[in-house]
């Protein structure tokens, strides 16, 4: 009960849609540096943890104790958004849930695919479920990734997981005709979903560069929980 | 022995597995002429380092209990007890830190904050005990105390500040810098007993600056004298800064960070200069017990020596002249001669022979006064008892004391071996809180139970060396539990009438699921049954706990309301009563969706990063969940909870899954339901185990 109330307050459900999230291949989150894409990914990690399914998340900027943390943080103001939720009950379904997701922290310059594909051999060696999505948190989009990207691609037909990737972008940087940042537009055809934040006075605003036919619909979110904003 | 407490102290070394506490303990002893010569911890002339007496302890290169002992500095008394390591023998660094002031807290300069530092810093918070850390193993190669103090802070929560910066990190580590005295100190001699103060290199200098400003910037919270000084641009002097540190490290809101080679004898006596300077002494520690003839209220001990003697009993030993057991007084003074009493049994105990340690060898005593630590020969007690004046009734408070996890049967060889197997099950149980051991009255083994495996493995070899009692072991047993997840009602009536008195008595209410071990809720209006049968009722429902009806595991989270009964005038009883009970509870415990629950365990490896996806291979065939992992440098850390049952010989799996290059350390998580094929698996075991009884 509990849990679909949770997925229906999420601000990936509302603006991507929480069977859209594990539909497609390679899905990206924009911003500049310190608006929200951790917290978005995360957002888009609970609603399927609240789906029961497991999450692999590989971060190369943050510690696994802070990933943890920004974890407990986001369910939190998910469970906020709601009103009043029996404290004891929610806490039980976080400590059901919480364990279906593995964090993984890598160093930024020895990360290679091959430590990802180990992993999954790992589970799949002994038989047992794998994650049905992936959170990259902190690719350098900067650099050439091209053969991360494609070695990223074969993982995921050989698993079957939806990767999502978190994509920082530039103040100064200049958007192409489809209003999208460079990053984005050279791997534009790996992806197939786009959500770029942009911060807006004291909220954020959430446009949907690339998502099939729902493209360029733009949501308002609260700056500091991230939970969609009534307009 | 020294009265004047302020130059007293009552430290502690605790640290992850190999972060070098023993090697450091045998250069403190040797620099304060305790011993006068040092060996190393696995020496090459196999002599072993002094505070691993045992020698169990020496072959294996770990230090299990702790050993305590005395020395000298600078006109102080230090007595240091060195705690083990090892996460297994956890109740041995409790119980060590129930008796300290402070806490000397070891990391290695290449690891930094590994998993047991986490346990170790844990257990300080509880018994809130203040610490200073040292780096040590500055002298290996990827040494970097700057990024253990900020993981001090990140992973641990301390306020870490740098009172030392190194002379050049590991073959070129020569000495360090004291941002205090803002001179730099070299290690000369042999085993670096002289230490040289000299003026800070040049190229050091500015660095040198610069993290003293940041020092006392960090200290100047804790004094205002020295806010003062800094806002008016007056002198700073030594002791603003030190008087400062002592002030926040006692009040545990900053941890001084102080580093070396204890193994390249670097930075040893500038630590002890700093435990003096910085750790608390008897005087600045708060002591409670509680008053067992005033409801247990919380008394402040004071350390007056004339006030009533009160002393707690943390470590026993068996030396060749008896039962050793180690005191701390917290109140009075203990004297040879006196006649104390054990606050647990009354029975009086009379002081014979009064020591105080070092290490193996031991010096006589008059008196141990508060505030200090020594041991008494002679006397027959249990770990954790309070000794107090015969006109006070007080009692330490308890210890938190973990139940254990994992069991094991032991068969004596011969008649010999099962004397000295009695003789030694005997000491270990009144040592260890965590160690258990009972008869299995239907198998009629021996049954040994504990925190992990290498504890028990530990035992029995000390069975083995200690008491000459050779014993055969069983496979290690797992302490599952039985519990029901669903509420089921009951209504069951005992009757029986078989000539004589007849027994009458009926029950009825629900069972359901609780957090609690066990509830019991009188619902019973109206006196349908009388009030003197409703304890005879919730003791018949307790006695069923003991061991699940169908699995034979002792049951835990149930809560039973008893909402109605009936009774007869004449043949109803507490005994009819307690049947009643037990019939309503088998009656309801099948309908109540019975489920076993077992053990899960915290594992953390640590493992160079190309044994990664191995190691989380191996946890995940072992039913595991990985909770994270982590790349630091070199090495990952990865964090996971496994079932025990899985984790039988891990230790070597791991060890030629890496080519012996992991470690892991394992400690007790939860109870969590078992799974169902691992909960018929053990069904099919039992009923093996119960027909195999039956031939």
């Amino acid at each position: 009960m509990l849990k679909n109330d949770l997925i229906l307050r999420s601000p990936a459900e509302k603006i991507i849609g929480a069977e859209n999230i594990t539909n497609g291949q390679f899905g990206a989150v924009l911003s500049r540096a310190g608006v929200g894409k951790t917290r978005f990914l995360i957002q888009i990690a609970l609603t399927r943890l609240l789906c029961d399914e497991k999450v692999l998340h590989i971060s190369l900027c943050d510690t696994i104790e802070k990933i943890t943390i920004r974890y407990n943080e986001g369910y939190t103001s998910l469970v906020d958004s709601i009103g009043y939720v029996d404290a004891q009950i929610a806490e039980r379904l976080w400590d059901e849930i919480q364990h279906h997701k593995t964090g993984i922290a890598y160093n930024q310059s020895t990360f290679n695919v091959n430590k990802i594909r180990d992993y999954l051999d790992s589970i799949k060696g002994a038989d047992l479920s794998l994650p049905t999505l992936m959170i990259i948190d902190g690719l350098d989009f900067d650099s050439d990734l091209s053969d991360a990207l494609s070695e990223l691609k074969q993982l995921q037909q050989d698993f079957g997981l939806c990767t999502w990737f978190s994509m920082k972008i530039h103040r100064e940087d200049p958007l192409n005709h489809n209003g999208y940042p460079i990053q984005l537009e050279n791997y534009d055809m790996l992806f197939d979903r786009a959500v770029f934040l942009v911060p807006m006075e004291n909220k954020i605003q959430a446009i949907t560069l690339k998502d099939g036919d729902r493209t360029d619909q733009k949501f308002l979110l609260n700056s500091a929980s991230l939970m969609p904003v009534e307009e | 022995m020294i009265r004047d407490l302020e130059r007293v102290r009552n430290i502690g070394i605790s640290a992850h597995i190999d972060s070098g506490k023993t090697t450091l303990t045998e250069r403190i002893l040797f620099y304060t002429n305790r011993i006068h010569k040092i060996n190393e911890v696995r020496g090459k002339d196999g002599t072993g380092a002094v505070m691993d007496s045992m020698e169990l302890e020496k072959e294996r290169g770990i230090t299990i209990a702790s050993a305590a002992t005395h020395c000298e500095w600078n006109n102080h008394a230090v007595n240091i007890i060195d705690t083990p390591g090892h996460v297994d023998f956890t109740v041995e660094v409790e119980r060590s830190l129930r008796v300290l002031d402070g806490v000397v807290l070891i990391l290695c300069s290449v690891s930094g904050v590994q998993s047991q530092s986490i346990t170790v810093d844990q257990q300080m918070k509880r018994y809130e005990v203040p610490c200073i850390a040292f780096v040590n193993k500055c002298d290996r190669s990827g040494a970097n105390p700057l990024k253990v103090c900020g993981q001090l802070k990140d992973k641990l929560g301390h306020n870490s500040v740098m009172l030392q910066l190194p002379i050049g990190l590991e073959d070129k580590h020569e000495g360090i810098i004291d941002l205090v005295k803002m001179k730099a100190c070299y290690f000369e001699g042999d085993s670096g007993e002289r230490m040289v103060e000299a003026d800070i290199p040049a190229e050091l200098k500015n660095d040198a600056d610069t993290a003293r400003e940041e020092m006392i910037d960090a200290v100047s919270l804790f004094s205002e004298e020295l806010t003062d000084a800094i806002l008016e641009e007056g002198e700073i002097t030594e002791e603003m800064i030190m008087s400062a540190v002592r002030t926040g490290t006692i009040a545990r809101e900053m941890t001084p960070v102080f580093l070396g080679s204890a193994y390249k004898n670097k930075g040893v006596q500038p630590l002890l200069n700093a435990v003096l300077d910085y750790l608390p002494c008897p005087l600045d520690i708060k002591n409670e017990a509680i008053d067992l003839d005033n409801n247990e209220e919380a008394v402040i001990l004071d350390s007056d020596f004339d006030k009533p003697t009160v002393a707690l009993a943390f470590k026993l030993e068996d030396g060749q002249y008896g039962q050793l057991t180690y005191i701390r007084v917290y109140q009075g003074c203990v004297n040879k001669g006196d006649t104390l009493i054990n606050a647990r049994d009354h029975k009086k105990v009379k002081i014979g022979r009064l020591i105080r340690m070092h290490s193996n060898q031991m010096e006589d005593v008059d008196a141990i006064p508060a505030g200090h630590i020594g041991a008494i020969f002679g006397i027959d007690c249990a770990s954790g008892d309070t000794f107090v004046s015969p006109d006070v009734n007080y009692s330490m408070m308890s210890m938190h004391v973990m139940d254990p996890v994992i069991s094991l049967s032991i068969t004596p060889k011969d008649n010999k071996a099962q004397i000295n197997m009695s003789k030694a099950l005997n000491r270990f149980t009144k040592e260890d809180p965590t160690f258990k051991t009972y008869v299995d009255h239907e198998t009629g083994d021996t049954i040994i139970q504990g925190m992990g495996e290498l504890h028990l493995e530990v035992y029995v070899e000390r069975m083995k060396r200690e008491y000459k009692a050779e014993v055969t072991t069983g496979q290690p047993r797992v302490a599952y539990r039985e519990t029901i997840t669903r509420k089921a009602p009951f209504n069951y009536t005992h009757k029986k009438q078989t000539g004589g008195a007849g027994q009458f008595g009926r029950v009825a209410g629900f069972i359901e699921p609780t957090e609690e071990e066990f509830e019991f809720v009188n619902k019973i209006t109206g006196g349908r049954i009388p009030t003197q049968y409703i304890p005879a009722c919730e003791k018949g429902f307790e006695s069923c706990l003991v061991k699940g009806p169908s699995l034979e595991f002792p049951v835990t989270g149930i809560k039973v309301s008893l909402e109605d009964g009936a009774y007869h005038a004449v043949d109803s009883s507490e005994m009819a009563f307690q049947s009643a009970a037990r019939g309503g509870f088998l009656e309801a415990y099948n309908k109540a969706k019975p489920v076993i629950m077992e053990p899960i365990m915290k594992v953390v490896i640590e493992t160079p990063n190309e044994f990664q996806g191995a190691c989380m291979g191996l946890i995940n065939q072992r039913r595991g969940i990985i909770q994270g992992s982590q790349e630091e440098g070199t090495m990952s850390v990865i964090e996971s909870q496994v079932p025990l049952s899985d984790m039988f010989g891990f230790s070597t799996v791991l060890r030629s899954g890496t080519q012996g290059k992991a470690q892991f350390t394992m400690e007790f998580s939860s109870y969590k339901q078992a799974p169902q094929s691992v909960a018929d698996e053990i069904a099919k075991r039992k009923a093996e185990e119960k027909a195999a009884k039956n031939k």
